[in-house]
């Protein structure tokens, strides 16, 4: 599994949806189960996931897949 | 990790797998395989209702993993968020009309005091002083107005982050840290009157480390407990409820070869064995120190060994050692197999085989008892000494919330049953009953003996009618009740002094015509097949018609272990009213009745009955 396919399973299991619902463009506007509760657990699922550490300026911009991989490869994962 | 009994190797080995990961959907998997495979089989439903004042939703389903390894079908509610008072007294609130078993209430002091937490530097030491003073005051205005019969469960405080490191805060009169231990120090009062019951979270956070606590969920979502502990708070956390909800364990049967000392006696001779000061020989010695120290909680010890009793006996009483012979209430050292041996002490005994935890080094030993005797608890352990040591410590088989005088008796009790039984099998039943000069005591429950008496309710099984597990603010209530009837029963014979053994409530239905209900009739199972049950009823009817009760009403409702008491008020000259439900059969009975008391039991009734 490669990082972006990891990156959406994560998501995806988090939130108890389909793994195919989730893509580049899944964020808070489009899915219902997506709200502040999920991203505390998508945060520590993610920090486990690819052995990172977000810190508390960029869990606020926790709202969008596409965000999140901009984040993840600002530290150092390649997508 | 340890799992009940019954759930297939495959369940446990995706409980371990989430416990081992700690992701998310990992605890997910092994609660969906849970609920598929073992939740639909009639475990008990448990409703804990949780008041905090920070969250704790992403945890919820870390907690609910661990308290089904109680095991039991637990639903969590939670309250409103800093809305302790409001959920707890409010009866129409979601959170009590969830019928809560057990009650938490988890808090910070950043979130009850923020203002001595942030302007401490500027107050005086009366202001000081008076904000805890207003916080003892809120715990204790909630600890006594609570009249709920679920067992109210409060976290201990920890010191909040900023101010661990704080010098000054330690060198001054109720500063943060010194406010932390009194609030601590009220709640550890509060848990020994038996007011509440304690968990410990200032103990688990001390005890896993500062990196527990996620200070940027904290931040972010008031969520202090970080993902990567979130299991381990959550076994902290069933332990309280695993404890009220299970039967603790009676008896630990240990192997001697190896386990309580280095060496195999046989073999290598008592000089050779190592049991000493030095390592490691030390490790035994305490190991001996921490089976001595569950006796004298009341763990019976029973000895397993395969060897000659000769040399045991030689060994216990050359050697200098925590333990001595004596301090085993059976010892069964010779060549049989030792699940053989574990069921003729049970049967000496008088204690079911489920009340038996077995420790040896051996795996061979650990597996045959589990195969021949699945309902003995096993502690697993490598055989190393060092890991047989930390093994023995960290089980909960013997976890109780209090130890009472008829525990710290309880080995000699046993020991006594030993003797009682060697007569019994050598007399009829009557000339043996008679020859035991059996003595009773039938007492009110009052301030002194309350302790024993909820000890009674949260833990007799066996012979119990009703098995109703009433909290201490529900007892209190019915003995503040002039009209109702609450006594004890306490026992001894020539071998000893057994204490309080049995229990029964009465009360007062309100009706006009004089009628009395028996709310709970119970007996310890160390005291059956001596006919104290006869005494205690015996009591019952003289306090009746003493108090000019006309009728007498009372039930037995069927639980999972009492069936033994299932024809009990029909001996007592009950009449079964016409009922289908066999597991709640309810009895009448005219007053005034004459009392049938055992004549083998000397019977001495204190002047009582409520003092209250």
């Amino acid at each position: 599994m490669n990082n972006e396919e990891l990156l959406f399973s994560s998501i995806a299991e988090v939130l108890g949806v389909p793994k195919s619902s989730i893509n580049e463009k899944s964020s808070q506007d489009n899915i219902k189960k997506w709200d502040s509760l999920a991203i505390v657990n998508i945060v520590s699922e993610l920090e486990l996931v690819f052995g990172v550490q977000f810190d508390i300026l960029e869990i606020v911009e926790f709202y969008s897949v596409e965000v999140i991989k901009v984040i993840l490869i600002g530290k150092g994962l390649k997508f | 990790m340890h799992y009940p009994k019954k759930w297939p190797r495959a369940l446990k080995k995706t409980v371990s797998q989430a416990y081992e990961t700690k992701k998310l959907n990992d605890v997910r998997i092994a609660l969906k395989k849970t609920d598929e495979q073992v939740r639909n089989e009639h475990e008990q439903i448990v409703n804990i209702g949780i008041l905090r004042t920070f969250t704790i939703e992403t945890l919820l389903e870390c907690l609910r993993l661990s308290l089904t390894t109680i095991p039991c079908n637990p639903n969590i509610t939670l309250g409103e968020i800093e809305n302790i008072e409001q959920e707890l007294f409010n009866k129409e609130s979601i959170f009590l009309k969830s019928s809560p078993d057990f009650i938490y209430i988890l808090w910070r002091l950043e979130e009850l005091l923020p203002n001595l937490m942030w302007n401490i530097d500027s107050m005086s030491l009366e202001q000081r002083r008076d904000s805890f003073d207003m916080l003892v005051d809120r715990i204790n205005q909630i600890i006594s107005q609570y009249q709920g019969s679920a067992p109210l469960i409060i976290s201990t405080f920890s010191v909040p982050d900023y101010w661990k490191s704080s010098l000054h805060d330690k060198h001054r009169s109720y500063g943060i840290v010194e406010i932390v231990s009194r609030l601590n120090l009220f709640l550890y009062e509060q848990a020994s009157f038996g007011s509440i019951k304690i968990f410990d979270m200032a103990q688990w956070l001390s005890s896993v480390g500062e990196l527990a606590v996620n200070k940027k969920m904290d931040f972010y979502a008031r969520q202090p407990i970080a993902a990567r502990y979130a299991l381990s708070f959550a076994d902290f956390f069933s332990q309280v409820v695993r404890t009220l909800l299970t039967t603790k364990s009676k008896v630990l049967a240990i192997d001697l070869d190896n386990t309580l000392w280095g060496g195999v006696l046989g073999e290598d001779g008592i000089e050779n064995l190592n049991i000493g000061k030095d390592y490691p020989a030390n490790v035994y010695w305490r190991i001996q120190q921490v089976v001595y120290a569950l006796k004298s909680r009341g763990i019976v010890l029973v000895l397993l060994s395969k060897n000659n009793i000769t040399d045991v006996t030689m060994a216990f009483d050359s050697l200098s050692m925590p333990l001595k012979l004596s301090d085993f209430s059976v010892v069964k050292a010779n060549w049989k197999s030792k699940y053989a041996n574990l069921i003729d002490a049970s049967e000496e005994l008088s204690l079911g085989i489920d009340s038996f935890v077995f420790l040896d080094d051996q795996l061979f030993e650990q597996e045959e008892m589990n195969a021949f005797l699945p309902s003995v608890e096993v502690i697993s352990n490598s055989g190393d000494p060092l890991n047989l040591l930390e093994s023995l410590s960290d089980n909960y088989f013997f976890d109780s919330f209090l130890i009472g005088q008829e525990d710290l008796v309880r080995n000699e009790d046993y020991k006594n049953q030993v003797s009682r039984k060697n007569l019994e099998n050598e007399l009829d039943r009557e000339t043996f009953l008679t020859s035991l000069d059996l003595k009773a005591n039938i007492d009110s429950v009052n301030d002194a003996n309350l302790n024993r008496v909820m000890q009674m309710i949260s833990k007799t099984n066996q012979f119990n009618l009703t098995t109703k597990r009433h909290s201490i603010s529900s007892v209190k209530k019915l003995m503040s009740i002039k009209d109702n009837i609450l006594l004890t029963i306490s026992l001894c014979d020539k071998f000893g002094d057994q204490g309080i053994i049995g229990l029964c409530i009465a009360i007062n239905s309100s009706k006009p015509k004089k009628e009395l209900i028996i709310d709970t009739f119970l007996l310890s199972c160390r005291a059956l097949g001596r006919d104290a049950e006869d005494a205690l009823w015996c009591g019952l009817i003289r306090h009746s018609n003493n108090m000019g009760y006309e009728f007498l009403r009372a039930s037995y409702l069927a639980s999972s272990k009492n069936m033994q008491v299932a024809g009990f008020y029909n001996r007592m000259g009950m009449s079964p009213e016409a009922n289908k439900d066999e597991k709640n059969i309810q009895y009448t009975l005219n007053l005034p009745q004459q009392e049938n008391c055992p004549e083998w039991i000397d019977i001495r009734f204190m002047e009582i009955i409520n003092e209250q």
